[in-house]
């Protein structure tokens, strides 16, 4: 009879887990760092020279500009003007010869050397909401496998311990396609769940609570605090500390509370960004990966121009032009833009044909994404349409490559295993490979 | 002398295109047409003719939405923000402008073809000197962003039939009245319900005022757009036309549309004035007559497609209709 | 992935995990295997429980650790078989009583409660329904109530679809996961055998060898003719499910259960096109008339029903749910994950899971009577304090009572209860009035209850949690207000500190306060005097918010 695995629990109580146990010793000892298995609630991990790494790795930021809905990648980043699906709109150089975008982008056209446009996402699913979860989470569902997302995974790899800010913030303050924004940290345990704002720019219980001053508030803490600890003693349990664990961060994030609020930013500041909703959680977004937050996701919706495509681009190609612009001025003028990356995502993008309402409808084929910033190639493009935009020609990638991109860029190994039970669990797909090309 | 009957509208010509045609002028006593085209071409055209296209004018970027006839030229206008002027006979480019720094949305024609209006997304109407192609005049009346910070867009304008009145008309569902020959402004009307903002669920806009014509008269301006929308990623609410007597500023007909959804994207009244004939679509087309004194529908039609522009002949007798990859011909039997 | 790389990736993952065992087979797990052995039938199960795990704790040379308290105990069984926490007035009584019986007692009571009723449906709703829309809390009811077999919930539950008598509400099971098929054979595999199969789509299990693409696509293909009409599930006579392997080979699959045995069927040729558009017609007809499809005359769901009960296949079902009641109670299934019990991953206690399981189907798959019987063991028992030098020892040991979570609505009543004026309770209120009470709180506590996450394995509470209770108004008007009928309404009342502390720590606690504990919430009032009525609701507020309140423990 085999010798039976030993089925590793996810919960190791912390007193009896120091971060590398044997097995993990021999894991790594087996297939190098890279495959070094992360368990999932060890947090402190100053204990090994590999991650000396880790700890470098630990300065990068992301920010997800989510365009819900589906942005025209026509009427951005890969136009086909004079083509009978280019649309009204012309293409205009930009600041690297070769390279061209849609007109509505002039700004972004002139920082296009922080940019690597990427022009040849094949996904091959056109509905809102299974397309949404793909390009959250990297791959397809699974029925009985809680995947975490993207802001989830970088959470977990780029966050500090203890930290007094929030690992992981989502803004998705339109009510259109908020259920397909799936922020969700899955096996990767509450700690990784997005702060989810949906009504307010602002996070909800963040601040003192009527009636009680913020001395009493921090006292009753310490008291709290005082009799959970005495009915902890001998009792071990990660799920037990997590308790705790969750409480002691409450003063802190309240603390951060500030980060939210932009009216302490100047209003040349404030102007880079513009007076809308998208440009105002741009800039918060900013604030947040400034004092620390991993990962920040603003969500711009909603994009899904089945009638008056063009209108529609105007107006909100014309806004992410303006803050997207802002964003990448502002990051590099605070020295930030090298160690932070700048996403644009959608779903999907949208048909080459133009429907009589002169909208465009949902297209997986060929579309575009960009990454900005840190660890990417500026100036860039990867991949290409045909010349009606009907299809990839070269470079055809799917999520999973994409995905691999963005972990490469912020130095973290796409390959790396999580486990679950007994399940290795990569942070990519088995045999993706990252678009070098992309890379700086 | 026109005495059509709105009952009696017909489809007399339909012909197919692999483009989309965004506006059409028409050259009195003949078949003839000049049409402006998604692939950045005016074609000139005779529907009666086989084959119906005649020549192609090539210069443009981008959607030609505005094209009109003087004397002896055609002048079209595009999404490249240029003016341009062709030989009618030749079709020879006899003059490029860069008339504005945005996108151009409607050109027309000043009844005695000594002007040309053209309206842009710069929010600025240019009136321009038809023979020497120079700048006369710029109408400045239309806010360049919306309420909620976004840029708007100037749709359309339309001269009175005397020629000494232009109106212009934006997304705001903002229209001025414009005394031609000094630029004043002469009035103001507002069609709010044309425009939809979507505070919450998709936080942007869509609509507009796509349409104006003034009465024969002149005393009557009719508004056409769209009712506000639910789900603004689709043009789903009814089609709405507004009419009022401008200079009182008042409201004098209200049609919000009881069949056909989309965008009224031409309007224009009977050389008598008792009639007025909408057209425009969403992913299909509609034609409506309205009876002006009845104030009420006379007739409302499927068309063929979502038309974008129409042309009359002088006396009414046709109609040439242009839009997404159709032309068609309507006539009214007497 | 071509086959010589996907083998040896099963090779190298399973040699990694084989290499990297920390613990040698026992001879026990042998002896299990070959299914020698097992304590007589007659055994009560709570002694079968104790017998297996004090053997292996006397090989394994721990000693565990002493019973729980009783007032620790009153509230962990009421926690499990009632949903709610005692009152304090609940606990002194059983405190006090001498009755060599009472636990025995106390278990019968509240199994005979309405109570418990309501809250094992709550319990077996959640393991049926996470994560899917809707719920059979209605079917449950009845079938606690009338204490259905598992078997027979298995059944209609699997087969509401085909058979018009089982109550409706029994068919949501199947309803809200007919649109997608792979889940519905995902979900019932999970629920009701404990295996997990779904990464074998692609490829075989590579830990598992008996666990082929196979086994399933056998598993699928019971569930593969299912359809939903309507507000009605239905299954066809006809369709194959089938599959391509690794190599690129396309195979029809068999209706194959778990254990490898196949089920027959009457060979059914695929409809023609006509047929079909009759049969798409008389259903659109059915759908607008609201009226179910018929049944086919060969069932694969029942089949698979049948199959799955029958001896010598049914460990597969007899096991999970032994697994899954004893994973809730002892806060670890004998194996675990729950939903891996496959051949290659042993149980903890081999014997013990085949008794316990052998016990369930001799008894009609009674549930009430294996609950009762985990209940009055002296593992369910054991404090969950390690007061030992030296490290605690490993779970799977059963030695020391593991914390678990409490659910959100087990939650919810906590702090509602907890901050509810212990007048409410008084003593010489009858068992049913009180029932009233508690269930009234029940129904008004739901809102409080969406406010928490449903733990999962590896739970870990979310700081979004932490910041409700310390700020959202929500905590404050539920839980803190000054009311006559509530807690910090009662403390008003009291001018002595030490009685006031008595009073509070009771309450929230079920238990009286400790020295250190009366010294700490003294110096707390004490500094606070200028404002006693915040002082008050802050020791309060501490008091909820404390971890004791949080867990069952």
């Amino acid at each position: 009879m085999p010798t039976p695995p030993t089925t590793p629990q996810r919960t190791t109580p912390p007193h009896r887990d120091s971060g590398l146990s044997r097995r993990d010793a021999l894991r790594a000892g087996l297939a190098g760092a890279a495959a070094f298995a992360s368990n999932m609630t060890v947090l402190n991990v100053l204990r090994s020279p590999a991650l000396a790494e880790e700890l470098k790795r630990g300065r990068k930021r992301v920010i997800l500009l989510w365009l819900a809905g589906g942005a025209s990648q026509l009427e951005t980043w890969d136009p086909k003007p004079g083509r009978a699906t280019g649309g009204p709109y012309r293409a205009i150089p930009t600041a690297v010869p070769g390279i061209h975008i849609s007109e509505l982008l002039p700004k972004l056209a002139q920082r296009i050397g922080h940019t690597s446009i990427i022009r040849s996402l094949n996904t091959r699913n056109g509905d809102h909401g299974g397309a949404s979860v793909l390009m959250h989470l990297g791959r397809r569902d699974e029925p009985s496998l809680k995947y975490p997302d993207l802001g989830a995974m970088l959470a977990r790899e780029l966050a500090r311990a203890d930290s007094a800010v929030p690992d992981y913030v989502s803004f998705y303050t339109a009510t259109e396609g908020r259920g397909n924004a799936v922020g969700r940290s899955g096996f990767l345990g509450a700690q990784y769940a997005p702060m989810f704002l949906t009504t307010d720019s602002k996070p909800n219980n963040l601040a003192l609570p009527e009636g009680v001053s913020d001395l009493d508030h921090a006292q009753r803490g310490e008291l709290r605090k005082l009799l959970s600890e005495r009915f902890a003693q001998g009792r071990t349990s990660s799920t037990l500390a997590s308790h705790n664990e969750a409480y002691a961060r409450v003063r802190g994030l309240m603390a951060s509370e500030r980060l939210f609020d932009i009216s302490d930013e100047p209003q040349s500041i404030r102007d880079m960004y513009g007076p809308t909703l998208f440009g105002e959680q741009t800039l918060i977004a900013r604030r947040l990966i400034e004092a620390g937050t991993p990962f920040v996701k603003v969500s711009r919706a909603w994009w899904d121009s089945h009638g008056q495509n063009f209108e529609t681009h105007l107006e909100l190609a014309t806004e992410l032009d303006h803050v997207m612009s802002g964003l990448l001025d502002d990051l590099e003028q605070r020295g930030l833009l090298e160690n932070t990356l700048v996403i644009t995502l959608s779903e999907f993008g949208r048909t080459p044909a133009i429907n009589p309402s002169l909208g465009r409808d949902h297209f997986a084929s060929a579309w575009s994404a960009t990454l900005s910033g840190c660890g990417v190639h500026g100036g860039s493009v990867y991949g290409k349409s045909d010349d009606d935009g009907q299809r990839v020609v070269d470079g055809e990638i799917g999520a999973a490559e994409l995905f691999a991109t963005i972990f490469q860029a912020v130095g973290i190994d796409h390959q790396k295993q999580y486990y679950v039970g007994s399940r290795p669990i990569p942070m990519t797909d088995p045999g993706t490979q990252p678009v070098n090309e992309v890379l700086a | 002398m026109t005495t059509i009957d709105p009952t009696n509208l017909k489809t007399t010509k339909e012909i197919g295109r692999p483009d989309i045609l965004f506006c059409v002028a028409h050259l009195p006593d003949s078949t003839r047409l000049w049409a402006g085209s998604s692939d950045g071409k005016v074609y000139e055209l005779d529907p009666m003719a086989e084959p119906n296209q005649l020549g192609e004018l090539a210069g443009h970027q981008g959607f030609v939405t505005g094209v009109c006839l003087t004397d002896k030229h055609v002048v079209s206008g595009a999404y490249d923000g240029r003016l341009m002027w062709w030989d009618r006979d030749s079709r020879e480019q006899v003059r490029s402008v860069e008339a504005h720094q945005k996108w151009i949305r409607g050109v027309v024609a000043s009844p005695d073809s000594k002007l040309v209006a053209s309206v842009a997304d710069d929010m600025v109407c240019r009136l321009w000197n038809t023979d020497s192609g120079e700048l006369v005049r710029e109408l400045h009346g239309h806010q360049p962003n919306t309420p909620q910070n976004f840029p708007s867009m100037l749709y359309c304008c339309a001269f009175s039939s005397d020629g000494a009145q232009l109106a212009t008309a934006d997304k705001l569902g903002h229209v001025v009245v414009w005394e031609v020959a000094s630029g004043n402004q002469l009035g103001t009307v507002d069609a709010p319900i044309m425009y939809t903002w979507d505070p919450k669920q998709r936080l942007h806009s869509i609509g507009g005022v796509r349409s104006v014509a003034f009465s024969p008269d002149g005393r009557l301006l009719a508004l056409g757009g769209t009712g506000q929308i639910n789900n603004i990623d689709h043009l789903e609410a009814l089609a709405r036309v507004e009419v009022f007597d401008w200079r009182k500023g008042e409201r004098t007909h209200e049609f919000p549309g009881d069949e056909h959804k989309g965008l009224v994207e031409r309007l224009a009244f009977d050389p008598e004035g008792k009639w007025l004939l909408a057209a425009g679509g969403d992913n299909g087309g509609f034609v409506k007559i309205f009876d002006v004194e009845a104030s009420k529908i006379a007739r409302q039609d499927k068309a063929p497609m979502h038309v974008h522009d129409f042309a009359a002949s002088e006396s009414w007798d046709s109609i040439y209709a242009v839009g997404h990859n159709k032309l068609v011909v309507w006539q009214f039997e007497t | 992935m071509p086959p010589a790389t996907a083998i040896a990736r099963r090779l190298l993952l399973f040699g990694l995990s084989a290499v990297a065992t920390c613990a040698t087979l026992p001879a026990w797990s042998a002896a299990a295997a070959r299914g020698e052995d097992l304590l007589p039938a007659e055994t009560p199960v709570h002694e079968a429980i104790d017998r297996y795990i004090e053997q292996r704790l006397s090989t394994s040379d721990v000693t565990p650790a002493p019973p729980a308290d009783d007032a620790n105990l009153l509230r962990r069984t009421m926690l499990d078989l009632v949903g709610r926490p005692p009152t304090a007035g609940e606990v002194k009584a059983y405190v006090a009583s001498t009755d060599s019986d009472k636990r025995t007692q106390l278990v019968e009571r509240l199994m005979a409660s309405p109570a418990f009723v309501r809250h094992q449906t709550e319990e077996l709703n959640a393991l049926l329904m996470d994560g899917v829309r809707g719920d059979v809390r209605e079917y449950l009811s009845t079938a606690l109530r009338d204490g259905y077999g598992w078997n027979r919930i298995f059944r209609d539950l699997l087969l509401s679809g085909n058979d018009q008598d089982v109550e409706r509400s029994a068919g949501q099971f199947l309803r809200s996961r007919a649109d997608d098929l792979d889940k519905l054979a995902n979900d019932a595999s999970v629920i009701f055998f404990g295996v997990n199969v779904s990464c074998a789509r692609c490829h075989d299990h590579p830990l598992v060898p008996e666990w082929t693409q196979e086994h399933f696509y056998g598993m699928k293909s019971f569930f593969s003719r299912t359809y939903e009409n309507g507000d009605f599930v239905g299954e066809r006579d006809y369709g194959f499910v089938s599959y391509k392997t690794v190599s690129g080979q396309s195979r029809d699959a068999r209706l194959m259960f778990l254990t490898g045995a196949v089920a027959d069927e009457p060979p059914v040729p695929e409809p023609s096109e006509e047929e079909q558009k009759q049969e798409k017609k008389q259903l659109e007809e059915l759908k607008k008339n609201k009226q179910p499809p018929p049944p086919p005359a060969f069932s694969r769901r029942a089949q698979l029903v049948e199959v799955a009960l029958r001896p010598g296949e049914n460990r597969y079902f007899s096991r999970a749910i032994v697994n899954q009641m004893f994973a809730r109670f002892l806060g670890r299934g004998l194996i675990e994950p729950l939903d891996q019990m496959h051949p290659e991953n042993l149980p903890s206690h081999p014997e013990l899971l085949d008794w316990l399981a052998r016990d369930f189907v001799d008894h009609g798959y009674d549930l009430q009577r294996l609950m009762r019987g985990i209940l009055l063991s002296r593992a369910y028992a054991r404090s969950s304090r390690w007061d030992e030098e030296g490290s605690q020892p490993s779970r799977s040991l059963f030695a020391v009572g593991i914390v678990r979570p409490l659910t959100p609505r087990q939650y919810a009543m906590t702090l509602r209860l907890a901050s509810t004026s212990p007048d409410q309770f008084p003593a010489d209120i009858s068992p049913e009035d009180l029932d009233r009470r508690m269930e009234g709180i029940e129904n008004s506590a739901r809102g409080l209850s969406d406010l928490f996450e449903r733990p999962d394995r590896g739970f870990q509470v979310s700081v979004s949690e932490a910041l409700v209770l310390s700020n959202d108004d929500r905590t404050e008007r539920e839980l803190l207000r000054d009311s006559g009928d509530s807690l910090l309404g009662k403390l008003k009342t009291i001018e002595d500190p030490s009685e006031l502390i008595e009073t509070a720590v009771w309450n929230v606690f079920g238990r009286p306060p400790s020295p250190d504990e009366v010294q700490v919430l003294t110096e707390y009032l004490a500094a606070r005097q200028d404002r006693p009525a915040e002082a008050r609701r802050d020791l309060i507020w501490a008091l909820l918010a404390s971890s004791e309140c949080r867990f069952n423990y």
